[in-house]
């Protein structure tokens, strides 16, 4: 598993950076292959299906504009995509909220809160180690960050969502933060 | 300089700015130091390694063909549009790039599709099960306003606009299904602009027919408040069965007229 994994990322790292240098057919591929779990993160956030195309439309945009500068040394190729599309999807998120005051979430995707037994099987060491920083902290502030991880909401939204005042989310995610760089980094 | 503690908290909104819970205003701050100092990047690229593993636990979900033939479209790539397989027509890019060209051409094409008797091989029995329908609905100066393909088997249906019609400042253009002889059928809203994807309920799905037309109506933004249509109809159209083939022989229908033998 290890070893596919591995190879598979190599394999986007070099993908994205022949993008870099305008390969279409690579550029292409890299769609093939990343396309379906960049999908998933912008469902996951937006919660509407028209939305998410056209992120995800805009996200290949800009990994088409900005593959030059992608560098393997700093992060890989699938980190790099998924950060770019939770970015792009925090931004609709942002934009839309300032459109509709209100903000009626249409919820017409069903999206699981925890990973399937398999996605969870598929996971790296480096998600193991997370979810075991994770797991020490208190339950209400684990599912506040994971929570603010894949909505994307504001301390704002998580507050109201979580009927605790704003100053209480604050402390909740700032402790969190600080605990898990503590937990990661030792 | 910084102090200890003002580093801590500078370090802190590169986490929260990572995790995303910033407002639009302190996320744009966070995004011009990033692009200006080399030191927010740093700090924002430790945040990313620690924090994205979480993103492994996201369901992977397929987007729709169309969205590559976009991508395809919007970029000019010269390399033809292959990275997703063709099989059936909703998953043919080349329809799908066609219907997003837009223009008058969709329309006429759509109808003979749709209209035009099979020459050879001979019709197929209407018994067998239509996996698509079609529907071009025009306006009333006779110009397609928006084509709509229906896929049965998946419960939706993909509207794409061809000629953007004009709409009075707040005003959104609604799509209804109009079974014969009865009252029209919220199906959605639709945009002027880009292809929409609509979920069909059971209840609108029962409904699609021949014998059915859909319709497009001028409402609020957030839909007929009424449930009918409460705004002017400015478009229309019937709806049809799709051929379920390679989008190269839709396309081909509209010069030649011929088909080539179902595969």
């Amino acid at each position: 598993m290890a070893v596919t994994r591995t190879a598979e990322h190599e394999e986007l790292n070099r993908l994205l950076q022949q993008a870099g240098r305008s390969d279409q057919q690579a550029f292409a591929e890299l769609y093939r292959r990343t396309s379906s779990k960049l999908f998933g993160v912008c469902l996951r956030m937006l919660h509407d299906r028209g939305a998410a195309e056209e992120v995800l439309q805009e996200i290949y945009i800009t990994v088409w504009n900005r593959a030059a500068s992608f560098d393997a040394a700093k992060a890989s190729a699938i980190t790099w995509l998924t950060t770019l599309s939770r970015n792009k999807a925090i931004d609709r998120l942002r934009q839309r909220r300032e459109e509709l005051p209100d903000d009626p979430r249409t919820l017409d995707e069903a999206v699981d809160e925890q990973p399937s037994p398999a996605a969870q099987a598929q996971t790296s060491q480096e998600h193991r180690r997370l979810t075991d920083c994770l797991d020490a902290l208190e339950p209400q502030q684990r599912s506040s960050v994971r929570e603010a991880f894949f909505s994307g909401a504001t301390y704002n939204e998580l507050a109201t969502r979580c009927q605790v005042p704003l100053g209480t989310m604050k402390s909740w995610i700032r402790r969190s933060l600080m605990q898990l760089r503590t937990c990661l980094d030792s | 300089m910084n102090t200890p503690a003002d580093e801590g908290n500078h370090n802190l909104r590169y986490a929260e700015y990572v995790l995303g819970v910033l407002d639009a205003d302190a996320r744009a701050e966070v995004a011009h130091e990033v692009r200006t100092s080399s030191e927010a990047a740093t700090a924002v690229a430790l945040w990313q390694r620690r924090l994205q593993p979480l993103a492994e636990e996201i369901t992977e979900a397929t987007p729709a063909p169309y969205v590559w033939a976009r991508i395809h479209d919007a970029l000019q790539l010269d390399a033809p549009p292959q990275a997703v397989p063709r099989k059936r027509l909703w998953d043919n890019l080349a329809l799908w790039h066609w219907l997003g060209l837009g223009a008058s051409a969709v329309a006429v094409a759509l109808l003979l599709v749709v209209a035009l008797p099979r020459r050879t091989p001979p019709p197929l029995p209407t018994t067998t099960a239509v996996a698509y329908m079609a529907s071009t609905i025009k306006q009333d100066n006779g110009t397609t306003g928006w084509t709509a393909t229906m896929d049965l088997q998946h419960a939706r249906m993909v509207v794409v606009p061809a000629a953007p019609a004009t709409l009075a400042q707040g005003r959104a253009p609604e799509l209804w299904l109009i079974p014969a002889g009865q009252k029209p059928i919220a199906v959605g809203m639709i945009s002027r602009d880009q292809p929409t994807t609509l979920a069909l309920a059971p209840a609108l799905l029962a409904q699609l027919g021949p014998t059915a037309a859909l319709a497009v109506s001028v409402e609020p933004p957030g839909g007929s408040p009424t449930g009918q249509p409460t705004g002017p109809v400015i478009a229309k159209g019937a709806i049809g069965a799709a051929p379920e083939t390679g989008g190269d022989k839709v396309a081909g229908n509209a010069r030649k007229s011929t088909e080539r033998p179902r595969v």
